[in-house]
Order: structure tokens, then C-alpha cells, then sequence
């Protein structure tokens, strides 16, 4: 019985070690991919931002008007975010490497799930990048166009305009990511209900004031506006 | 020759049947018929009074009015000295942008043009349809330096009110001067006077495939006659007067429609200006008529108001497009209260040069950042109104002066952040 026993061990014994042996390489090489990634990475985004600084790439993007992304990037430089995303696309793509090697079908098939997902994500990052643009021109455009109407709440109307576009953006962005299903429509309805009413509350508010003023000027039938009187021309 | 394509067969034909005339006046128009025959009797009878022992034609330009302008001129004028073709309001592969007063006004001026150089016009002068106070004398008065004196460029200089004009007062005739060198009083007049050298030349350009709006086409052509050093004057006119029913554009919307082709030209003509040191007088002829005195009562607080909430919300605006020291200043004046709300002229001049600038650079948005103009500006005018309540002409001329010589003291300002934008942080 004793011999029994001491074979069981032994032979258990034996398939760890085997087992261990067979992992250890996978292991080795993966920790060897992630910190060569790593190696790669730093250097890839310090050669990127170093090219990128010499063509004064953050002073052409807001040239050509993207000034937007500054205010998403880290540092409010798009060099950096340039720098960053390159260096973690490097660093996932070591780790993906690195999985294959510890185990080839565990890593194809997250590759496989990883490129289905990629189209998405991609699209919803552009939906975010385009919406964040709108929603800052609308906002700056409505803002003017309410302080030249000589509204006091110029900067709400504003503010309200870019929520509600950054809102729509966000909501069209995890649609496309495939996150929340049914919880992020709702959500959406609610917040976008939310932000027209307040919104019509509060110009519906700021309105009340500026009828009562006109009915008041016209029942005092007043001197012309001060506008007409004046001739810009 | 006119350019091909620009007049119809048709009107070649009775062009050439025509021979040559020793004047042309234009008049471009659309949907005019409330005002275009006193302004087409009143034209006939210039013409027919000074001029009657020359050959002379009317050119009406019409962009297809559908009030019936087109007849309504014709049966306005006495004589058959009238020549009427249409133009299209939309250049071909352009998308028109509305502007007030004739609409495709830069096709009226082309097509007026090309007839005047058909017909081999000595002088060809264009006025406004809509204009209610012009008398025959104006004729004389922009014909006459042309054939004359052979000036190329007659620009009205209209009596007015010492406060009207403002926008002009404050930005367009001060820019012009210290820019171009010259000293025009109303560069924007509407109503212009060119000799036969300069269509030739406007003609050649090829700015004409575009529609440059209302006051575009009035920049051009003058800044056009400025950098091709073509001999330049005045003549002074009585009020105008426009067609009350024409409210003309909102105060945000001129702004953008005069601003706009104005920086435009600023960057198109850098090479120039840049060249140009102080500025001398244009010659003006006609006699100088007294203007009213009468203040009417303007709400100068609501214009103040309107500064005030510029300020509060529009820094996010001004502050990449101002140096900091102007915003520094505008703030003190927002916080000033009315008997000591002051723009300092460098302040006013800065903030125009800065704004120019910015037009330049594509800072943000363009129509944005003249839109965002308007509360300067009415603080500007408030500022000037206050401070010039008490004047009379005499004394609102000088200020002005004060004002124009601080746009040519600054130039240098303006030409070093045009050449070297980089060494400037706002």
C-alpha cells in the first residue's frame, strides 16, 4: 500500500513539475513580450511626440481648427495623446503576443474577439471626437448669438445646447459599443427630456420678463428703439 | 469688348448698334420699384442738364425683380437713353449668401461695367436704386473729376450727421487710411465713379466668378483702385437717405458683411500695405453742405448694457483673439460705471488690429469671431457718444482725427504680429 501511495505522489508530483515545465517558457515569453512591448512603446512614443513637436503639431491642429482635441488631451497636448495612444497600442499588442505564447488558442480567439470589437469602438470614438467639435461650435455659436440679443441667460442657452449634443454623442457612442443596451436609452430619454425642459423652463422664465417689457414699452408707446435712432452706417 | 459670356447676344448686338457713349450711368437693381424711378429721373436729369451736349445712357442691371422695377423705370424716364439687361443674382457654382440691398450685386456691377466698356464710356458711374434723397446734382459731382480732372475713382463723401456712420467713423474709414495711405471720409459711399483706364482694369481680375456680397464688391473695388495707385477723389453729396421699407440688415449681420471682405482685403493686399508709411488727403470737389445738429434721443445705457454681458460672456472668445493688456482694459471699462465708460483709442485700435489678426490666423470660427464683435463695438460707440454728447462738428472731426492717427501710430503693431505672428503670445 505504502509503494501505492509513494508511486501516486510521485507520479503527481511528476505531472506538476511537467506541467509546471510545460507553462514556464509560455510564461517567460510573455513576460518577455510585455516588457519588450513596454521597451518598444517608450520608444516609439518618444521618437512620435519628438517628430510631432518639431512640426508644432498642437499649434497646426487648433490652425486647422481641432482645437477641441486639445482640451481631451492630457496636458492639453495632442502630441501627448498622439504619444500615449501609440505607446498602448504598442503595449496590447506585446500582450496579445505574449498570450499566444502561453496558449495559442486562448489568444487567437481573444485576437478574434478583440478585431470584431475594434470597428466600434473605433466608430464610437469618431462619434465622440465630431460630437465634442459640434457641441463646442453650437455652443460658442449660440452663446454669441444670445449675448447679441442682449439675453441675460446667453451662457445657459449655451451650456444647455452643448449637454444636449454631448448627451445625444455619449449615448450614440455606447450604442455603438454594444454597453447598457436598453438601461442607456432610457437613460438617454430621461436626461435629454431632462435638459429640454429645464431648458424650456428656463427660457420660458427668461421670456416672461422680456413680454412684459415689450407690452410695457408699447402701452407707454416710448421714444423709437435706441437701435433705430442710431445710424451704424 | 465685353467679357464673353457675361452679356447676352441681344444685348451685344444693341450694344454695337449703339457705337460709343462719353458717359454711363449704372443702376444696378432688384425689387426696386417703391424708389427706382425718383432715383432714374433724377439720374436722366443730371445727365440731361450737364452733360447734354455728350452721348450718354442709362445701364439698368435688374437681377429679375418680380415687382415690376424694370418697367417701372422705363416709363419713369422721358428719353430713350435707357438700356436695360438682366443679370443672374447667382454667379454659376456659386451659393449666394443673402445680403441686404441689391441681391448679386457684384453681377449687376460686372454686367454694368462690361456694357460701359462696350460702349467705350469715358466715365461710368453707378448709384444706389433705393436711395430717396438723390438729386441731379449728384451727377455732375461724380462725372465731372473723371472727365475733368482725369481721376479713375470718384467715392461719395454724403452729408451727415455727426454721429451717424459709426461703423464707418470707427473702423472702416481709419482702417482704409492708415492701411492704404489714403484719407477717404465714406469708403463704403455705395455710389462710385470710375474713368474708362480703371474698368479695363477691374475687368481683367478675376475675382468676378464669386459673389463678394453687398459691401465685398464695394471693398474690391475700391482697395483694388488703391493698390493699383489709380488717381483718387471725392465729391460731396447731400444726405442719402434710403428706403425706409429696406430695414437692411441687423447690427451682428452688417458687421460680418462689412468686417469680413474687409480683412479679406487686409490679406490679400499684405504686400502692399505693409509698404504704405502715414497717409495724405483725396481730393474732394463739391461744395460742403451744413449738417443738422439735432441730436436724436439714443439709449447710450443699452448699448453700455450690451458691452457689459459682451464682457461677461465672451471672454472665452476674446481672450485668444485680445493681447492681455487689452483685456485688461476692457475690463476696466465694463466695471467703469456710465460718466467714465471710456475706450482709450489705442485700446479700440489694438482690439481692430488683434481682430484682423485673428481673421488672418483662423483663430476660431470666422463668422464666430465677427459675431462676437458687436458688443465691442457698441461699447466703442457708447464710449464716443458720451464722450462727444456736448460737441459739435467741429469738435467730433478733430476726435475723430485723434482716432485715425492712433490707427497710423499703431501700424507697426499690426505689421510686426503680420510678419512675425509667432514671436506674440495672447
Amino acid at each position: 500500500m505504502w509503494k501505492q501511495v509513494n508511486e501516486a505522489l510521485t507520479e503527481a508530483t511528476r505531472r506538476v513539475i511537467t506541467g509546471v515545465a510545460n507553462i514556464l517558457p509560455g510564461m517567460l515569453a510573455l513576460v518577455l513580450a510585455v516588457l519588450g512591448s513596454c521597451l518598444v512603446a517608450v520608444i516609439l512614443k518618444w521618437l512620435l511626440e519628438r517628430s510631432l513637436r518639431s512640426i508644432n503639431f498642437d499649434a497646426r491642429l487648433e490652425q486647422w481648427g481641432l482645437s477641441a482635441l486639445a482640451e481631451w488631451s492630457p496636458g492639453k497636448s495632442p502630441t501627448r495623446l498622439a504619444g500615449r495612444v501609440v505607446a498602448w497600442a504598442t503595449i496590447l499588442l506585446g500582450l496579445l503576443v505574449g498570450l499566444g505564447a502561453l496558449e495559442a488558442g486562448l489568444a487567437s480567439q481573444l485576437v478574434m474577439q478583440v478585431f470584431d470589437y475594434l470597428p466600434n469602438a473605433f466608430a464610437a470614438l469618431v462619434l465622440l471626437f465630431f460630437g465634442s467639435l459640434v457641441a463646442r461650435y453650437l455652443a460658442r455659436g449660440v452663446l454669441i448669438g444670445a449675448v447679441n440679443m442682449q439675453m441675460q441667460s446667453a451662457r445657459l442657452l449655451s451650456l444647455g445646447v452643448k449637454w444636449l449634443v454631448l448627451v445625444l454623442t455619449a449615448a450614440m457612442a455606447l450604442e455603438h459599443l454594444r454597453i447598457g443596451g436598453d438601461i442607456v436609452k432610457l437613460a438617454f430619454s430621461i436626461l435629454f427630456g431632462g435638459i429640454v425642459l429645464a431648458l424650456a423652463l428656463a427660457v420660458g422664465l427668461g421670456s416672461k420678463e422680456m413680454v412684459s417689457r415689450t407690452w410695457e414699452k408699447q402701452s407707454k408707446e416710448s421714444s423709437k428703439d435706441a437701435e433705430e435712432s442710431f445710424h451704424h452706417f | 469688348m465685353a467679357e464673353s459670356g457675361v452679356l447676352a447676344e441681344s444685348t451685344q448686338e444693341r450694344l454695337a448698334a449703339l457705337g460709343s457713349v462719353d458717359v454711363v450711368a449704372g443702376i444696378p437693381t432688384y425689387n426696386n420699384t417703391a424708389t427706382v424711378a425718383r432715383a432714374g429721373e433724377a439720374i436722366e436729369r443730371g445727365l440731361e442738364t450737364d452733360f447734354g451736349a455728350m452721348r450718354w445712357l442709362i445701364v439698368n442691371a435688374d437681377g429679375g425683380s418680380t415687382d415690376g422695377t424694370p418697367a417701372r423705370l422705363r416709363e419713369s424716364l422721358s428719353g430713350e437713353k435707357l438700356l436695360q439687361l438682366p443679370y443672374s443674382i447667382k454667379p454659376a457654382g456659386e451659393v449666394s449668401i443673402p445680403q441686404s440691398g441689391v441681391t448679386g450685386k457684384t453681377s449687376a456691377f460686372r454686367a454694368i461695367l462690361n456694357a460701359a466698356r462696350t460702349l467705350d464710356a469715358k466715365a461710368c458711374v453707378i448709384f444706389e436704386p433705393d436711395v430717396t434723397s438723390i438729386t441731379p446734382d449728384w451727377v455732375e459731382a461724380m462725372v465731372r473729376p473723371i472727365l475733368e480732372k482725369q481721376f479713375d475713382f470718384v467715392a461719395p463723401d454724403h452729408m451727415r450727421h455727426r454721429f451717424d456712420g459709426a461703423i464707418n467713423k470707427s473702423i472702416i474709414s481709419p482702417l482704409t487710411r492708415a492701411l492704404y495711405g489714403k484719407r477717404i471720409h465714406q469708403p463704403l459711399g455705395g455710389d462710385f465713379g470710375f474713368s474708362n483706364k480703371l474698368i479695363t482694369h477691374y475687368l481683367a481680375q478675376d475675382a468676378w466668378n464669386r459673389d463678394m456680397g453687398q459691401f465685398g464688391v464695394e471693398i474690391w473695388l475700391l482697395t483694388e483702385a488703391l493698390c493699383g495707385r489709380f488717381r483718387i477723389c471725392q465729391a460731396k453729396l447731400g444726405p442719402k437717405v434710403r428706403d425706409a421699407a429696406d430695414g437692411g440688415p441687423d447690427l451682428s449681420d452688417a458687421l460680418v458683411q462689412v468686417l469680413g471682405p474687409l480683412f479679406q482685403a487686409i490679406e490679400r493686399d499684405a504686400m502692399f500695405w505693409q509698404r504704405v508709411r502715414g497717409s495724405e488727403p483725396v481730393s474732394a470737389f463739391g461744395q460742403a453742405q451744413e449738417t443738422s445738429e439735432e441730436t436724436a434721443s439714443i439709449d447710450v445705457q443699452k448699448m453700455i448694457d450690451s458691452y457689459r454681458l459682451g464682457y461677461q460672456n465672451l471672454l472665452e472668445v476674446w481672450g485668444p483673439v485680445l493681447s492681455p493688456a487689452t483685456l485688461l482694459e476692457l475690463k476696466r471699462v465694463a466695471r467703469s460705471d456710465a460718466n467714465h465708460f471710456r475706450i482709450a483709442d489705442e485700446v479700440w485700435v489694438r482690439t481692430i488690429y488683434d481682430y484682423a489678426l485673428a481673421y488672418r490666423a483662423r483663430v476660431i470660427n470666422r463668422d464666430h469671431l465677427l459675431r462676437a464683435f458687436t458688443p465691442l463695438y457698441l461699447g466703442w460707440v457708447a464710449s464716443f457718444l458720451l464722450e462727444m454728447r456736448e460737441a459739435n462738428q467741429a469738435d467730433v472731426d478733430r476726435r475723430l482725427e485723434r482716432l485715425c492717427l492712433a490707427y497710423e501710430s499703431s501700424k507697426p503693431y499690426l505689421i510686426s504680429r503680420w510678419r512675425w505672428p509667432e514671436n506674440f503670445n495672447p
